[in-house]
């Protein structure tokens, strides 16, 4: 670091809170030459606001260290050096600031950007994902001819970005000449805002067109983006039509997006589209399992079934709670068992299981079948009534730790043999209706999410 | 008679992990330490109550990456005006501390910003550090895929420290700055103005002013007449 810097710094220790300097002026980088002193910023944003309210100070502080007026100028970027040595740098993130100012290279040479841990056999399958995996696997080896486009949807931390990858990551095994692109949707938007500012859309379609496969996370925020749904409309039957593949994960049912054109909709049901379930109970617990072999982790069975009891949302609330009690384990030098789970997670899984309140399950389910809340707890006994009400009691039952009379008293009132009916009328229900089943795990997923 | 102007000198407040009054908190101290020095550590997740020393560790974190030669910044998101636009520029760092993550519940845009800042920094293999006042699934976001990615964090509670834990911070720091606590001092402090170790330091900064300028000892007659002077007093 530039010594003047430095002291500027230290000086301004002094009059500025800890919060301002490191929000706005340790970010810095300086270079101090004949000329003055030249400080890089990490971002446009934090430069507009250093240009803003600190420049004439900071000025007048390196001037009076300085002895003399100094010349500061501020850019975005970095004071590594440009040429030399670019292994010295160990991140990345450092390597991307340097190269946040200038222009993008030209044409720059195909990159894989897919992420290798993501493989089927890191993937751990389970009734809730095996039909997404076995398409996914499918799609691996018959790139563009097995199911074009393949679209996995399902909630949050369910498994389908990494099923693409592992798609991606098996058609390079097979064949490493392949060209596969992975995108999350905002880069996509992203790439296609820039090519429009740099009048650059050529490129931009070259880009998206000469490409073996296309994989495009999260598509449900094209939603609303009316030019970037045209642009991508294209791509898609340019693709398509070359028999390239596309991949595509969503966060629902694509017809269920609101805010997607219709022409495009429908195209997304050209080929097949897999839900991906949240994972069962032994999947879980597999999972954790996995997670914790993988990071060379010893953890027993009965851990990982306390863990996978208590969380149902997704992978990465286990995925949290694993890393949690992993760190905390190390530190205190303490083997990982379900009592030191029960203690150090405490607050997590307490929290896991007061968001599911009889009350809480009442409301959403009056949410979900847009009933008013007063009427299903009334005694109302009209289709559209009792069976959402059958399903409040089904899930008070599945998720909240209430006896069944308990239950029927939070319904105002009832037997606790109407509950019990309940319950049996909907896992009968979920078993033979896939459209019941759907909302079944859809409601659990909310509650529980 | 004018009274004597202390000079305008602020006492930048200790915050860097050598300050840390770890306490039970030790654990999360030594998580955001490996954080800010190692390349590749996971992600934390810091929530607890105000004065539980989020904001000091996360200084800390940044404070000691720098000195590494690390590039980071700080994001208090309560204090930022166009909270997406911060969210959106931030891009170039090795590690970002992300304060106050409760400041951005229900903000679409920016839950949408931090969701994808969350997931370029993931592929590009920086760090997020974050600081919340609750549990992910307690802040009320509403994006689910946000809620979901910071639940995968490795989380730690912070535990504000105790009454006798804070009375030996307070009267280290009061020490650093030369002057002298006593217990009935700290006694009718705790009783009668706050228990949130933040809030006390920033009043020994204020007192330790006032005290030079009055050129009195700290006692509790000057602590009342400068707190109701201050129109904090309780009643």
């Amino acid at each position: 670091m530039s010594d003047l810097w430095r002291r500027c710094l230290e000086r301004l220790e002094g009059q500025l809170s800890a919060e301002e300097l490191h929000t706005w002026l340790m970010p810095l980088q300086a270079r101090e030459d004949a000329s003055g002193v030249q400080l890089f910023a990490p971002n446009s944003y934090t430069l507009d606001t250093v240009r803003e309210r600190y420049q004439a100070t900071i000025e007048t502080l390196l001037g009076q260290l300085a002895g003399q007026p100094l010349v500061v100028r501020l850019d975005v970027g970095s004071n590594a050096p440009r040429a030399a040595a670019p292994a010295a740098k160990p991140a990345p993130a450092a390597a991307r600031s340097a190269g946040a100012e200038p222009a993008p290279a030209p044409a720059p040479a195909f990159v894989h950007n897919l992420d290798p841990h993501y493989t089927f056999e890191t993937f751990v399958e389970g009734k809730s994902n095996q039909l997404g995996k076995a398409a996914a696997m499918q799609v691996a080896m018959n790139p563009g001819r097995a199911y074009n486009p393949l679209l996995l949807y399902g909630g949050t931390g369910l498994g389908k970005t990494h099923l693409m990858h592992a798609a991606g990551n098996l058609m390079r095994e097979r064949n490493p000449d392949c060209k596969v692109m992975y995108l999350r949707s905002e880069q996509f938007v992203g790439s296609m805002i820039e090519a429009l500012r740099t009048k650059n859309m050529d490129e931009f379609k070259r880009r998206f067109r000469t490409v073996d496969a296309l994989l495009i996370d999260d598509i449900q925020f094209f939603a609303g983006k009316d030019t970037t749904q045209e642009e991508f409309f294209h791509t898609f039957n340019a693709l398509f039509e070359g028999k390239q593949q596309i991949i595509l994960t969503c966060d629902r049912y694509p017809k269920e997006v609101d805010k997607l054109e219709p022409r495009l909709k429908s195209r997304l049901g050209w080929g097949l589209s897999v839900a991906i379930e949240p994972p069962d109970f032994e999947t879980r617990a597999a999972i954790l399992l996995a997670k914790a072999q993988e990071r060379g982790v010893e953890l027993n069975e009965s851990v990982a079934m306390l863990l996978a009891k208590r969380i149902r949302s997704n992978v990465r609330d286990l995925e949290g709670a694993l890393n949690t009690l992993v760190a905390k384990a190390n530190f205190f030098g303490r083997p990982i068992t379900t009592d030191f789970a029960e203690e150090t997670l405490r607050d997590l899984l307490a929290t896991h299981a007061q968001a599911v309140t009889v009350p809480n399950i009442q409301k959403i389910v009056a949410d979900y079948y847009q009933v008013r809340l007063q009427d299903l707890l009334s005694k109302r006994r009209v289709r559209s009534l009792a069976r959402p009400r059958q399903i409040a009691m089904a899930l008070s039952k599945e998720l909240t730790e209430h006896s069944l009379p308990e239950i029927g008293e939070g319904f105002g009132g009832r037997d606790h043999t109407t509950v019990l009916h309940a319950c049996r009328t909907i896992k009968k229900l979920c078993e033979a209706d896939a459209r019941m089943r759907q909302d079944w795990e859809q409601l659990i997923r909310i509650l529980t999410g | 008679m004018i009274p004597q102007l202390p000079l305008a000198l602020r006492w930048p407040r200790r915050q860097r992990f050598e300050h840390f009054h770890a306490g039970v908190n030790a654990d999360a101290l030594a998580a955001v330490q490996a954080l800010a020095l190692e390349p590749g550590a996971p992600w934390v997740y810091l929530h607890g109550p105000a004065g539980s020393g989020r904001t000091h560790l996360l200084i800390a974190a940044c404070q000691a990456a720098s000195a590494i030669g690390r590039r980071v910044q700080y994001l208090p998101l309560a204090s930022l005006a166009d909270r997406p636009a911060a969210i959106r520029g931030v891009a170039g760092s090795e590690l970002l501390a992300l304060d106050d993550l409760g400041a951005i519940a229900g903000e679409r845009e920016a839950e949408h910003a931090l969701f994808d800042l969350y997931n370029q920094t993931r592929a590009e293999g920086g760090a997020l550090l974050f600081a919340a006042d609750a549990i992910p699934t307690q802040l009320g976001l509403g994006l689910p895929d946000l809620r979901s990615r910071l639940g995968a964090c490795t989380q730690f509670a912070l535990k504000p420290l105790d009454d006798a834990e804070r009375r030996d911070v307070l009267k280290t720091q009061a020490a650093a700055r030369g002057i002298e606590l006593d217990d009935t001092v700290l006694d009718w402090l705790f009783a009668r103005y706050a228990r949130d170790l933040g809030a006390l330091l920033d009043l020994l900064d204020k007192l330790d002013q006032a005290s030079l300028a009055a050129q009195r000892r700290i006692t509790v007659p000057f602590l009342r007449g400068f707190l109701r002077e201050a129109g904090q007093a309780e009643s």
